[in-house]
């Protein structure tokens, strides 16, 4: 389980969230919306260890992180996967694109033979990063150059790439704005997937509609906290928070 | 030089190391070979030296004797004199008496002998604009020359051969400057092909002349004293060894080893032989019956003046 | 110096070099120049990096160091490393005066600077996002280095190229330092095609330099050809 509790931050003087705190167990999907710039992506980045809060502290499966040591923390940080909004994959294959996160892990006297057999053209891509391509669909196209995707392929392979070395949990940041029905349809898909793998998974999104559909839990992150956080079904059927009613129904803009 | 490497690679603790330099004498296995055998010794000389190729012809004889190598670098006069000054060479081969002297003088160079001559003349285009031919007179040429303010080429770069065409325009009482003088600041050969496109006059070594005749227009207009002209155009080479007393570095016995080689009536008598495009280019003067006490020491200097 | 096609082609048969005076020559700047360049790599990708991903006060400084250093004349260059390896100097003793070594010292000093900067250039270029992407996965800040070098590599060998270009084709300090010389057989020991051009010019021998100026025009192509098509491979590869 990672549990936040009562994380805050700020950047210079402007607070961007408040005392927050949520927690995310293996095997559910938890949703946050809120509108664009009101800092899902900053709780994210500090749900994945890159930011250490300014305030409150953050647990892994019982572990505080920033109460570590930098080599305990990258363990830690080696247990959790994250896709951008952008797919920012490697100018590489599609196969070493998956197979990044495997490779990291592998002692570096593997890494150099591994290395050097892909200069030798003899390399065989690992069956996990296979596999996660399969769930995306793309396991047919793993020689392909990523520069050489659409944009909803190459999210699907960013997917693929967090998900190939088997991460106990998930964060997707925006995961499907770019891209069309068609793409967002097989994201959410593999989003199921990894839930039914057991892994955690957290899934920022200002698509309301999304997040009911993939959604155990839900987050509304309005302002520098969550006005309400709870099952799905409860949130959008009888939000209890005014705010939360009104942004669901779409009367709060921001 | 080789030693001071070695000694340093032994003070360094990595003497394994050092198994290319001077691996013979480490090994101990060439017992015919002399002691200095896999050294190398370094020659600093004039561009006007070595350009002439005579080095490469007659140092095979000397590397095989010792089985050294010998390292010749091309400099001017000043800069050759310069890197035996900061120890960086450990023999030194120059054509300019008055800066072999100050070197000698300041206590850098030893041992200084004659080794050879040739000399410098006064070329131009055959045209002959200021009319110099047949002149018996250097500075007299080059009077004619700048009062017809006939184009002139100066090498410009304080090389032995700069050094003398100041001298005679010294010795002729000008200071030359206008747009006829141009100082080119570039080696002999190019200064021949300056002149040669320019149709100007200029100073040259009688060697590199010969040396690129074939392909330039120019003539020589008042000769040198190797060919009856007069005296102050000889150019004489001499050779000195670094001090070792100032420098320990200095490979000394080598550099002695080279002078007594190239003073030597063998060295001497290929020097003599050595021909480019069938004219001899150097004169050897180390062996004679009669030594002048002269080349010895700084010119002039004898035991009674208080040179100190 | 008018010089027709065809007469060079005899002067290309029949040249007045002797035996190994070329290829001696040859390998003589290829030694010094891949050598250098390869040190002067290995120092600037990683200065380019801690440049790129690092904030530190005069940190602006240390870039116009760099920048004015791809400015800097090699003859200026070779001075302070003859100031540097002379018997005079801190590196006196080592005996370096006149030898290949000096001379990669200076090529190092004149190819560092346009490497590191070109290779900041194109390190800076690498988006955030990639980087981020590596850390996130697991990567420690090795592995985000490796990938950026990676995204870079073009970028990179644009900069080796460059500091190749600068380092194969200086002619003044390697005069300076390596004193130009050949064994009398002809063979070279410090000789580089650009000393040994300047030595035929200035002989006035320019058909000779012009052939020998051939020869280091074609390496450099064949050089960049090579990188370029490394690249390529890697490109595949990866």
């Amino acid at each position: 389980m990672i549990r936040v509790s009562n994380v805050s931050h700020t950047y210079g003087d402007e607070s961007v969230l408040e005392t927050l705190s949520l927690s995310v167990e293996p095997g559910e999907v938890l949703g946050i919306i809120g509108p664009s710039g009101v800092g899902k992506t900053t709780l994210l980045r500090i749900l994945s260890l890159f930011v250490q809060p300014s305030e409150g502290t953050i647990e892994l499966d019982g572990r505080a992180a920033w109460s570590t040591d930098e080599s305990e923390r990258l363990a830690l940080r080696r247990q959790i996967g994250m896709v951008f909004q952008e797919a920012s994959l490697f100018d590489a294959t599609v196969a070493r694109n998956a197979e990044y996160g495997l490779r990291v892990r592998q002692p570096w006297s593997e890494r150099i033979r591994d290395h050097l057999r892909s200069i030798l053209g003899s390399s065989e891509t690992a069956a996990s990063a296979t596999e996660a391509l399969d769930v995306v669909g793309l396991s047919q196209k793993l020689e392909q150059e990523a520069r050489s995707l659409s944009g909803g392929e190459a999210q699907r392979v960013a997917f693929a790439r967090a998900l190939a070395y088997d991460p106990k949990y998930l964060l997707l940041d925006e995961p499907t704005s770019d891209l069309d029905p068609r793409n967002t349809g097989l994201i959410e898909e593999a989003v199921l997937e990894a839930r039914d793998r057991d892994i955690g998974v957290v899934v920022a999104t200002h698509d309301m509609h999304q997040a009911e559909r993939i959604s155990d839990r839900v987050g509304v992150l309005l302002g520098d906290g969550f006005t309400e956080i709870g099952p799905t079904e409860a949130i959008f059927e009888n939000p209890t928070d005014e705010r939360t009613r009104r942004f669901i129904s779409g009367e709060l803009v921001y | 030089m080789t030693i001071q490497r070695r000694d340093f690679m032994k003070a360094i603790g990595v003497g394994a190391v050092a198994s290319t330099a001077g691996c013979s004498q480490l090994g101990g296995s060439d017992a015919d070979r002399p002691d200095v055998a896999g050294e190398s010794l370094t020659l600093t000389t004039t561009t006007s030296t070595y350009d002439t190729g005579l080095l490469d012809e007659i140092h095979p004889d000397f590397e095989e004797m010792y089985g050294v190598t010998v390292d010749a670098v091309a400099q001017g006069t000043g800069a050759a004199l310069e890197s035996a000054r900061n120890g960086d060479s450990d023999v030194v081969m120059v054509h300019a008496r008055g800066l072999e002297d100050e070197f000698m003088r300041n206590g850098y160079g030893v041992n200084r002998r004659d080794l050879m001559f040739n000399d410098f003349v006064i070329v131009g285009p055959e045209s002959d604009p200021a009319g110099i031919q047949g002149t018996a007179s250097a500075t007299e040429a080059l009077t004619t020359i700048a009062e017809a303010e006939a184009p002139f080429v100066s090498r410009g770069d304080n090389s032995g051969t700069h050094t003398k065409e100041l001298n005679l325009w010294e010795a002729a009482g000008i200071d030359p400057g206008g747009d006829w003088y141009q100082e080119t600041g570039s080696g002999m050969g190019e200064a021949l092909n300056i002149a040669n496109q320019q149709g100007a006059y200029t100073l040259s070594d009688r060697g590199t002349f010969i040396s690129q005749r074939s392909e330039i227009d120019l003539t020589i207009l008042v000769q040198g004293p190797i060919e009856d002209g007069p005296e102050i155009l000889a150019n004489p080479y001499g050779i000195m060894a670094v001090n070792p007393g100032v420098h320990d570095n200095a490979n000394y016995d080598l550099a002695m080893a080279y002078i007594g080689w190239i003073t030597s009536p063998g060295a001497q008598d290929a020097i003599s032989d050595y021909q480019m495009n069938g004219e001899q280019l150097f004169f050897p003067e180390a062996v004679s019956e009669d030594p002048d006490f002269q080349q010895y020491v700084p010119e002039g200097w004898s035991s009674d003046s208080s040179d100190q | 110096m008018p010089l027709e096609p065809i007469a060079l082609l005899p002067a290309v048969v029949d040249l007045p070099f002797r035996e190994g005076y070329v290829s001696s020559t040859i390998y003589v700047s290829l030694y010094v120049s891949v050598t250098a360049v390869t040190l002067s790599t290995l120092f600037s990708v990683p200065v380019a990096i801690v440049l790129g991903f690092t904030d530190f006060p005069g940190k602006q400084l240390v870039k116009s160091i760099i920048n004015t250093g791809m400015g800097f004349p090699s003859v200026v260059v070779g001075l302070l490393v003859l100031f540097t390896v002379s018997n005079q100097g801190p590196l006196g003793p080592l005996d370096l005066i006149f030898t290949t070594e000096a001379m990669i010292m200076s090529q190092f000093v004149l190819a560092t600077p346009p490497i590191t900067a070109i290779s900041l250039a194109a390190i800076t270029g690498v988006s955030e996002n990639v980087r981020d992407a590596a850390r996130v996965l697991g990567g420690t800040r090795l592995d985000v280095a490796l990938v950026v070098i990676k995204e870079a590599r073009y970028g990179i060998a644009t900069a080796v190229l460059a500091g190749f270009g600068r380092a194969i084709s200086e002619v003044g300090s390697v005069l300076i330092v390596g004193g130009n010389i050949t064994s009398a057989e002809g063979i070279s020991k410090t000789r580089t095609l650009t000393t040994a051009i300047q030595l035929e010019a200035r002989q006035g021998q320019y058909e000779t330099a012009m052939v020998l100026g051939a020869i280091l025009v074609a390496l450099v192509l064949v050089v960049n050809a090579i990188v370029v098509r490394f690249g390529d491979t890697e490109a595949v590869n990866r």
